[in-house]
């Protein structure tokens, strides 16, 4: 009998717990996509995002445009490489102007860079395409490269800059901008106040370092959040701040992938922990703070898409601490960025080479 | 038959055992370049967790990796020896020495160009790697010689 009343119950919560999941929609916008990579929401039915593979693609009234806009600059397609991150201008409204992270290939070379141009939309085409930014050195492998960018509230932009993979122990010396976050103004230009500025062995475009593959950026009231993937196992979200020092390979919470041991260490003074790791990894891509409309009780929240298994997690934080954690839209499969819509919506690209453009609403 | 069998697999073992060794090293002596606390402890320790993750948790188990490699660089060194007349020992480190330096060498060709095995990254890794293979090599062609004297 108690058996009987146990599994009633168990079948009594499900039904709510489906219809919790049910609170929402989804909506394909776009199917078939190569590799979507970073969404720019433009307004609640524009959109711009970036397939790897090299094209920057529209969504005007909520319809794809068929043709890619022309005039993306040459990107190296291979492994993790190709057109990855893009963020509009604070002004974008008045002044059509852009950003766009890529791996950049080095002509006559087997070398290849994160490289950043500003651009100005013009009607199907990008013009007046200037580099503002070319991560040092090159390096041989195409993965790891960060690439996605986020404005500080006096109109700087952050550029994440991975570590290379095969360079990982370049994140703890600041000669170089592997494993970083950088911080230029939109002209290319180096802020007076950047944190090693004043130092002539150190590159002064870094902000912060000890970084491994920065995945998700965002700046929420002032406070700049950043996630990356370990290797195995130590996916980090961490609060960013200046010239701090995050660890990267001297402390870490993961294993190598030939399981190996990088460091021993999860914590020494003077590096910074996360605020919050996963072990096994979930392996963080975009993220976006939701104050939307439409769903009330995820104001206040991060959203990190997540590529393993493939979800979203929502992200309660308070102060410096995540209290909360919520696995949303697990149905999808990889889930390689996050973006939020001005209508309270939110948008959702889903990994690989027939990925998806889906809009989350009501 | 079973005596050479063992020494294929104690060659193997050796192999694996000091390419993990290298492997803890490499990242050990760049820990202590940067100030962590290393002692002799963690050092210990940090190896013998490698022994066991390397080959049970990695991504591909180390010991099958170096296997394969043994078990094709020393068909293709007897095939050679039916014509050649050179020291065993010799033939068979050459072909330990070649297993590892082509693991070390086309595992990135799997990757994108990325060294699963960080401890090779740079020339002196994998020059250390291939000697390891020599020393691993030699120990089965030595074992070899031994039989056929006794």
């Amino acid at each position: 009998m108690n058996r009987k009343i146990y599994i009633f119950l168990i079948c009594f919560i499900s039904l709510f717990a489906y219809s919790k999941d049910q609170n929402y929609k989804y909506e394909t916008i776009a199917d078939n996509l190569s590799h979507p990579w970073g969404i720019a929401v433009i307004d609640q039915n524009n959109f711009l995002f970036t397939e790897l593979s090299g094209q920057l693609r529209i969504v005007e009234d909520g319809v794809l445009k068929p043709e890619p806009i022309k005039g993306t600059p040459k990107v190296l397609f291979a492994g993790q490489g190709g057109l990855s991150g893009i963020i509009l201008d604070p002004n974008f409204n008045s002044n059509r102007k852009l950003y766009i992270a890529f791996s950049s290939p080095d002509s006559g070379k087997k070398t290849n860079t994160l490289e950043v141009v500003s651009a100005k939309l013009s009607s199907d085409s990008l013009v007046e395409v200037k580099t503002i930014f070319k991560a040092s050195p090159s390096r041989k492998t195409a993965a790891h490269y960060g690439a996605r960018m986020a404005f500080l509230d006096d109109g700087t932009l952050l550029v994440t800059s991975g570590d290379g993979f095969n360079y990982r122990e370049q994140a703890q010396y600041l000669d170089n901008h592997y494993g970083k976050i950088i911080r230029i103004n939109t002209d290319g230009t180096i802020p007076d106040e950047n944190p090693f500025v004043s130092n002539e062995n150190v590159k002064p475009e870094i902000w912060s370092y000890g970084h491994r593959n920065l995945q998700g950026i965002t700046v929420v009231d002032g406070v700049v959040y950043e996630n990356e993937h370990g290797p195995m196992g130590g996916d980090e979200l961490n609060i960013a701040e200046p010239s701090k020092n995050y660890g990267w390979p001297a402390i870490t919470y993961g294993k190598d992938y030939s399981g190996a041991t990088i460091s021993p260490f999860t914590e020494k003074e003077g590096m910074e922990q996360p605020i919050k790791y996963w072990v096994p990894s979930i392996a963080p891509s975009g993220m976006a703070f939701y104050d939307g409309p439409l769903f009330p009780e995820w104001a206040g929240s991060l959203l990190v898409s997540a590529l393993v298994p493939g979800d979203v997690r929502r992200l309660k934080i308070d102060g410096s601490k995540v209290i909360q954690e919520e696995i949303l839209f697990s149905d999808l499969g990889r889930i390689r960025d996050v973006a939020t819509s001005p209508d309270g919506s939110i948008l959702l690209a889903t990994d690989g080479p027939n990925g998806k453009l889906i809009r989350v609403s009501k | 038959m079973v005596v050479n069998s063992l020494n294929l697999l104690l060659s193997i073992i050796i192999a694996t055992c000091l390419v993990i060794l290298q492997e803890t090293m490499s990242n050990i002596f760049w820990l202590i370049s940067v100030d962590m606390p290393v002692s002799l402890g963690i050092f210990i320790t940090t190896y013998f967790n490698n022994l066991f993750a390397m080959n049970l948790s990695g991504a591909i188990p180390l010991v099958a990796l170096v296997a394969i490699g043994f078990l094709v660089a020393y068909l293709v060194t007897k095939i050679i020896l039916r014509w050649v007349n050179i020291s065993k020992s010799y033939a068979y480190a050459l072909a330990g020495a070649a297993a590892i330096l082509a693991i070390v060498l086309l595992m990135p060709l799997a990757f994108y160009n990325l060294d699963i095995l960080a401890g090779g990254r740079s020339i002196l890794g994998k020059s250390i790697l291939t000697f390891f293979g020599l020393i691993s090599g030699y120990y089965f062609g030595k074992s070899l010689e031994k039989q056929e004297v006794a």
